[in-house]
């Protein structure tokens, strides 16, 4: 009787884990049954303020849990309807909790400006970004592209490319684009400047190609 | 100071018997883990992911070590009436408390220091990388573990584990809304309300003062001031409630 007893009491956990399974199984089969599943998703998400009091100190790690959310959103409707309605709060969310953590704003920027259509929004985020994080040349880089992009407006853009390559940190592609921007906005001499600042890199085709646009807006390489 | 040492020692050798060691372990398994699973999932931020979680983790652990350890151990003590023992030979109450709050500090900051050492292992082999500024967060967090032991210790001066979990854990969610409360206070509430969370302003831990994860994360050192400010409060803020605790455990009766 008590060995009985025994081996039911061995069988326990097992039983537990395969109705625990069980009832993961029923959830998971109602919510994606659920008419306003799609339209509910991600309304939960309080705003940013309310989760960095929330967060009680783990602010970072929250925005990382709010970033692979985001990921997780985006990646669900590119396989679907390509909307991404949500994803300026998810990221305005992320930046809050994370004001240093730059992809939020790049990625929300760009997704709201290139592939929704809403480059106003766009713009705003990766504004405040930059009121944020004035050091970075990430967002003064992103901002450009969006002005030129999305915008066409090669002058803003111009502006954002040359901010970019002043800051700390930026890549030498940083001042090519900048003296192309510049080139089709037709602030020739700028360009030619920006094209200098290539010269004084280090990098030996790309002042081969410095010297050859400055040649070509008629500048002195020397 | 012998005494308070002895005590110390003895109370790391209770908490090593409590298998302290076997969370490091744990914890060391969970971020290799998280840091080939959720780095992938993270488009290129899998670093400061494996950070993040790395340096978030360890502080909760140490935080919930030196409750969990903390509230029971004291009160083992009584119960177990292995006090009266101590008491009997030339230790004072004080001692014996400060000592309780080395031992419980020295095994939270050990726990501290390997999980963090952990997180540095784990990115120097998946990323190539170590960032030797986290080390100013851990500074940081090393004084706050210290902060939340002082909670322990004294509300374990007079109630039973349960209650000084309970209130050790209010003591620093409240501290973190400290400047919350203070705001509501002095913005539409009465005089006397402003006063009373004027209060509770200066009286709270200001728990942000030791948060630096969001810098180091990033790469940007915690300033040297910042670290000698939160030491001096830390220090400050340990010995005002060490010294309640202890006003209190004097009086304390034992039956």
């Amino acid at each position: 009787m008590s060995g009985t007893r025994d081996r039911l009491r061995g069988l326990a956990p097992f039983a537990l884990a395969a109705c625990l399974w069980c009832a993961a199984s029923v959830v998971d089969a109602a919510r994606g049954q659920s008419p306003s599943a799609r339209t509910e998703e991600l309304l939960y998400y309080p705003s940013g303020l309310w989760v960095r009091q929330a967060a009680l100190g783990y602010e970072t790690a929250a925005a990382d849990l709010g970033w692979l959310r985001c990921i997780q959103y985006y990646g669900e409707h590119r396989m679907t309807d390509n909307r991404f309605d949500r994803i300026g709060h998810v990221t305005e969310v992320v930046s809050e909790l994370d004001p240093l953590f730059l992809q939020p704003y790049v990625f929300g920027g760009f997704v709201l400006g290139q592939e929704m259509g809403r480059p106003v929004e766009g713009l705003a985020l990766l504004r405040r970004g930059l009121e944020r994080n004035p050091e970075s040349w990430e967002l003064a880089f992103e901002t450009g592209f969006l002005y030129f992009v999305c915008f066409r407006d090669h002058a803003a853009a111009a502006r954002y490319f040359a901010l970019a390559g002043r800051l700390p940190g930026h890549p030498e592609y940083v001042d090519r684009f900048a003296a192309f921007a510049f080139q089709r906005a037709g602030e020739r001499e700028m360009a030619i400047l920006l094209w200098k600042r290539v010269l004084a890199t280090g990098n030996k085709y790309m002042q081969d190609v410095a010297r050859r646009e400055i040649r070509r807006l008629g500048g002195d390489t020397a | 100071m012998r005494p308070v040492l002895a005590i110390a020692r003895n109370t790391i050798r209770e908490a090593l018997r409590e298998r302290v060691a076997l969370i490091a372990v744990v914890f060391g398994l969970a971020m290799v883990l998280a840091s080939q699973v959720l780095a992938p999932l993270a488009l290129g931020e899998g670093k400061k992911i494996v950070t993040d979680f790395g340096l978030a983790g360890s502080s909760l652990l140490a935080t919930l070590l030196a409750i969990t350890l903390g509230t029971s151990l004291l009160y083992k003590e009584v119960e177990r009436r292995t006090i009266y023992s101590v008491m009997a030979k030339p230790v004072r109450r004080t001692e014996f408390l400060v000592g309780k709050f080395l031992g419980l500090w020295s095994t939270g900051a050990a726990l501290l220091v390997v999980t963090t050492l952990m997180v540095l292992a784990v990115l120097t082999v998946a990323y190539r990388d170590t960032p030797w500024v986290l080390a100013g967060s851990l500074a940081l967090t090393l004084v706050e573990i210290g902060i939340v032991t002082s909670f322990v210790v004294f509300y374990s001066s007079f109630t039973t584990p349960g209650l000084a979990a309970f209130f050790t854990l209010t003591s620093i969610v409240a501290g973190h809304f400290a400047e919350d409360l203070l705001y509501f206070g002095t913005h539409g509430g009465t005089s006397a309300f402003g006063a009373a969370t004027t209060v509770a302003y200066w009286v709270l831990p200001h728990l942000s003062v030791f948060n630096a994860r969001g810098l180091v994360v990033h790469g940007v050192p915690v300033p040297p001031e910042r670290l000698l400010f939160a030491a001096a409060y830390g220090l400050l803020y340990m010995g005002a409630l060490l010294a309640a605790a202890s006003a209190i455990f004097e009086r304390r009766e034992f039956r």
